[in-house]
């Protein structure tokens, strides 16, 4: 009784890592350990994957 | 006038927009609205035929009347971290917020009644078609004998989900797949199936628009790549994404999508052919854009913070009771 399309589902994946910064409500922006913004640090993004089209995330569907 | 930003903490994606209005001088309050009634607060009132609103989060108050655009980005569920989260606080929140939201005059991207819409793939093929964008061969169906006959006529086939949702029950992905042609179609009973014609292609196109601006970036399929590797998401990494200019006859057709959607940004997924014909696959209201400028290195943040800093417009022209015409 699967739908047709469930036979091709697989596993979702899950990041592997923990992501190095952590959102500072003063600034409004994650920022790492050093104290700076994550997202002017593009091989921090390029690294975790974490602004990458994401089929299987948890709580959206628009990649 | 204000910006606000409707998102979860860890929206990184987010930052890099905030990022750029911070360097312009614009302000900005990030909401989540998961968390009413703990960390969001919001109060409106509607006393002698006027109304006056205020949010507050993180320190931050904003009046509801000192907005100047709206970023619907990756908002959490509306009171989903309560103190005591409930469904029926969920539809409360959700009617306060948007609610009052709905009542002012800020531009937004995108009108959450716009979004709604556009999220509907069926939807989204038919206006593509309308707005004269090639659409491959696609059925959606819960027969399977016409499963069977749409696969004689087009005997390679993917299957892609008709939402783009993921089952979470465990939780799983669906990516676009290859259909064998000897393929038991019988489960076609169970769920509506989306079967599309696969389109032989040379690259991935992603052509993230914000407002009229189009930017361009495509991914050429690489020449020893898996033939069933059909989902650029799950496949290996291979070429990087390159800017690429736009075809007019898409530009003009993809104006036309947006105009008629109603909505200020949208991401669009094509498959480029051997001919160089760009194919519509889908166009996400809210799409990732952050891998894009990562690796092309594209100023989406700066255009996307470009446009929501831009002012409210004295006489805001309203489509469908919105404000969020593509201008």
């Amino acid at each position: 009784m699967q739908p047709f399309a469930l036979n091709y589902a697989r596993p979702a994946v899950e990041l592997e890592a923990a992501t190095p910064y952590v959102y500072d409500a003063g600034l409004q922006l994650n920022v790492l350990r050093d104290g700076r913004v994550a997202a002017c640090d593009f091989a921090v993004l390029r690294e975790f994957g974490t602004t990458t089209s994401t089929a299987g995330s948890k709580t959206h569907f628009d990649d | 006038m204000t910006v606000l930003i409707l998102t979860c903490e860890e929206d990184v994606t987010a930052d890099m927009v905030v990022v750029h209005l911070n360097g312009a001088g614009v302000p900005v309050v990030r909401v989540d609205p998961a968390d009413l009634t703990g960390g969001v607060a919001l109060s409106g009132e509607y006393v002698h035929g006027r109304f006056r609103g205020h949010l507050s989060a993180g320190g931050r108050l904003v009046s509801i009347g000192g907005l100047r655009s709206v970023w619907v980005r990756r908002p959490g569920t509306p009171a989903a971290r309560a103190a005591q989260p409930s469904a029926w606080l969920t539809e409360e929140a959700a009617q306060a917020l948007y609610g009052m939201l709905r009542g002012s005059d800020a531009r937004w991207m995108n009108h959450p009644d716009a979004a709604v819409r556009a999220r509907h793939k069926p939807w989204q093929l038919r206006l593509a078609q309308r707005c004269g964008l090639p659409v491959p061969a696609t059925l959606i169906t819960t027969f399977p004998r016409a499963a069977r006959e749409f696969a004689e006529r087009y005997p390679d086939l993917v299957v892609k989900p008709v939402s783009g949702a993921h089952p979470q029950d465990p939780p799983r992905a669906v990516p676009t797949s290859r259909v064998a042609p000897d393929t038991d179609f019988s489960a076609v009973a169970f769920g509506p199936t989306l079967l599309q014609r696969r389109i032989a292609k040379r690259a991935d196109v992603r052509l993230t628009v914000v407002g009229e601006r189009m930017l361009a970036a495509l991914k050429a399929t690489a020449a020893d790549a898996d033939p069933d590797e059909v989902d650029v998401r799950f496949a290996a990494p291979g070429p990087p994404w390159q800017p690429a200019d736009v075809p007019p006859r898409v530009a003009t057709g993809v104006r036309a999508y947006l105009r008629e959607a109603e909505l200020a940004y949208g991401a669009f997924d094509f498959a480029e052919d051997a001919d160089g014909t760009w194919w519509f696959l889908e166009c996400n209201q809210s799409g990732q854009f952050g891998f894009v400028e990562v690796e092309t290195g594209q100023p989406i943040a700066r255009t996307i913070a470009e446009w929501l800093a831009r002012p409210v417009p004295e006489e805001p022209s309203r489509v469908n009771g919105s404000n969020a015409t593509v201008r």
